[in-house]
């Protein structure tokens, strides 16, 4: 049975996570646990813009695998709305997720190549039984994230960083998403495509007003897009504040090294 | 003055489905010895082929055209390349990601004495002694000779490819987007090591990047690639405060900066095709100060010492 909680759309109580794995040698009978996020706790409200920050390794991949129900917790309970999702049944579970869109790290390896545009983006909404779509709501989605149509008929491999980033957001708002998690999305693009994507999370936001869960290590592309950063570092939230309070007055050893750097790079060019 | 390396309409291309692809379109470029140049530019324009020609890892299939030399040595004249006692002993390459480059199966002593084994016939206890001496330079100790590449972190595996790079006192080296793999906050560090290693060892350092903010603060030059032709170079701080060429300058403005939250302004359309050959200035169809001169390829204008530009614009830079 589901356990009700409060209106946040994600809510995290207590959760340690990590991955069970053999140790080598004669201790290999024993399947050890090992812990990469310990004692989360995180809300995410209605139309909040949280961004998730820490070093590489640091666990920020985990915690988004947690909340899009890939990966239950050792202890602790994850809520999506009033549902404690890992004491729901599967079947309930995919139902309460659909409420999220997910644009996962890699434009270059996270598009089927065997599958037109058309086909990625009827995807999410055939694995919700839908099978007759309406065309013009794929192609006004395409015309939202800044595509030409003709796209709709490309496979991946004809698509550059950026469009295939643009196809990605496209698909995670196929469904109408109330919370849009991307993680970095864009770490593998260029400079210039880079700004393209921060400008259109942000159209998107003004358009549908959907939670925002960022992902990222780049303090530059979280000030663009977060109401509030969360600093994961050594297995643990470390700071969460406002964006112009954590960033003018840093308090973890991560944020003061990630500003420091910043800042001498800006002295140097000066 | 001596002159590291010297290109004179460098064209390098590759042939994909009968048609070739010109990704180094004609670049005339001049470096003196010891100093910094970073490549600046998109995906796609060139600048990794650029490296790849300069240190003489260029595929065996690929085209080239023109002329690059090395200190006194041709390496490409036309068709003709030759690389023999180039690579390694007078450039060095340190490749864009660390994590794939090492092998996993090889200690970090094994990578030293298999770089220093090739080159100059070192015993296994020379290329010790010389990886000891070089991994203190990087600022790692000796502790982690032994170990596998699984067992450094990033910012180590970093360090210990720029240590590689260094092992064999070649003069020139080449940096492929030394910070696109680690973490923001060590950026800085590997950035500021590169640039301190070069002003002691008195290297000639070649950085490519698209990174135009971190990287750049150890250059002494900015050479900005656009679709294949390098379209403006000059010395750093020239062409950061005031570019003559608009696309640096839409580069810029493109950029997030932490602290000053401005508006970001994505340069509108792709770069052109480069299987085509154009008569007209290749940044035409995304330039927003175009004119009817621009439909012819523009000349090389001269804005002062060591900063050129490649716009009919140059000179009265509206986008100033």
């Amino acid at each position: 049975m589901a356990m009700k909680t409060t209106d946040h759309i994600i809510k995290l109580e207590n959760v340690t996570v990590g991955y069970l794995a053999t140790p080598p040698g004669i201790k290999s009978l024993i399947r050890t646990r090992y812990i990469v996020l310990k004692n989360i706790n995180l809300r995410v409200s209605r139309s909040e813009r949280v961004t998730i920050v820490g070093g590489s390794g640091s666990g920020k991949t985990t915690l988004l695998r947690v909340i899009l129900g890939l990966l239950k917790p050792f202890t602790g309970r994850v809520f999506i709305h009033e549902y404690d999702i890992y004491r729901l049944p599967w079947r309930e579970r995919v139902k309460i997720l659909r409420k999220i869109g997910y644009v996962p790290q890699d434009p270059f390896k996270s598009l089927n190549p065997m599958l037109r545009v058309r086909d990625i983006l009827r995807e999410p909404l055939e694995a919700r039984g839908i099978r007759k779509y309406e065309e013009s709501k794929i192609r006004s989605l395409v015309k939202l994230v800044g595509l030409p149509e003709n796209v709709l008929e490309m496979y991946p491999e004809e698509l550059s960083g950026g469009m295939r980033q643009r196809a990605l957001i496209a698909r995670a708002l196929v469904s109408e998403p109330e919370v849009l998690i991307l993680d970095e999305p864009t770490s593998a693009l260029d400079v210039s495509v880079q700004a393209q994507i921060i400008n259109l999370i942000n159209e998107i936001y003004e358009k549908f007003k959907p939670a925002i869960l960022l992902v990222t290590h780049d303090l530059s592309i979280a000030q663009y897009i977060a109401d509030r950063i969360v600093v994961i570092e050594n297995k643990e939230i470390v700071e969460e504040g406002p964006v112009d309070v954590v960033l003018n007055n840093p308090q973890s050893h991560f944020m003061k090294m990630a500003i420091s750097s910043y800042k001498g790079s800006i002295d140097r060019l000066e | 003055m001596v002159l590291a390396i010297v290109m004179e309409n460098l064209k390098v291309g590759y042939i994909i489905e009968d048609e070739v692809f010109w990704a180094v379109k004609g670049v005339d470029l001049v470096v003196e010895e010891g100093t910094t140049l970073c490549i600046i530019g998109e995906s796609g324009c060139g600048k990794s082929t650029l490296a790849s020609a300069i240190t003489g890892i260029l595929p065996p299939y690929a085209l080239t055209d023109g002329k690059l030399k090395l200190y006194d040595r041709i390496v490409i004249s036309g068709q003709l390349r030759n690389y023999s006692d180039v690579r390694g002993k007078i450039t060095a390459y340190i490749p864009q990601n660390p994590g794939t480059s090492l092998n996993p199966f090889l200690t970090v002593e094994d990578h030293f004495y298999y770089v220093l084994k090739s080159n100059f016939k070192s015993s296994r206890d020379f290329s010790k002694k010389i990886a000891i001496e070089i991994l203190s330079k990087v600022n790692l100790n000796s502790s982690v000779l032994e170990k596998y590449p699984h067992e450094l972190s990033g910012g180590m595996q970093q360090r210990v490819v720029i240590a590689l790079a260094l092992a064999t006192n070649a003069q020139i080296l080449v940096a492929d987007e030394p910070t696109s793999f680690i973490d923001a906050y060590l950026r800085l560090q590997i950035i500021e090591l590169l640039g301190r290693l070069q002003r002691e060892l008195k290297k000639t350092l070649i950085v490519i990047t698209h990174d135009l903010l971190t990287t750049s603060i150890i250059c002494d030059y900015i050479a900005i690639m656009y679709a294949g032709k390098v379209v403006e170079i000059g010395p750093r701080e020239k062409v950061l405060r005031n570019p003559r060429h608009p696309y640096t300058k839409m580069l810029l403005e493109t950029t997030p900066i932490l602290g000053a939250k401005k508006q970001l302004k994505p340069i509108p359309g792709e770069p052109p095709s480069l299987s085509k050959e154009y008569q007209a200035c290749l940044f035409l169809d995304r330039c927003p100060y175009k004119n009817r001169e621009c439909h012819s390829d523009p000349q090389v204008q001269v804005i002062e010492n060591s900063h050129y530009s490649k716009c009919w614009k140059a000179r009265e830079a509206p986008w100033l």
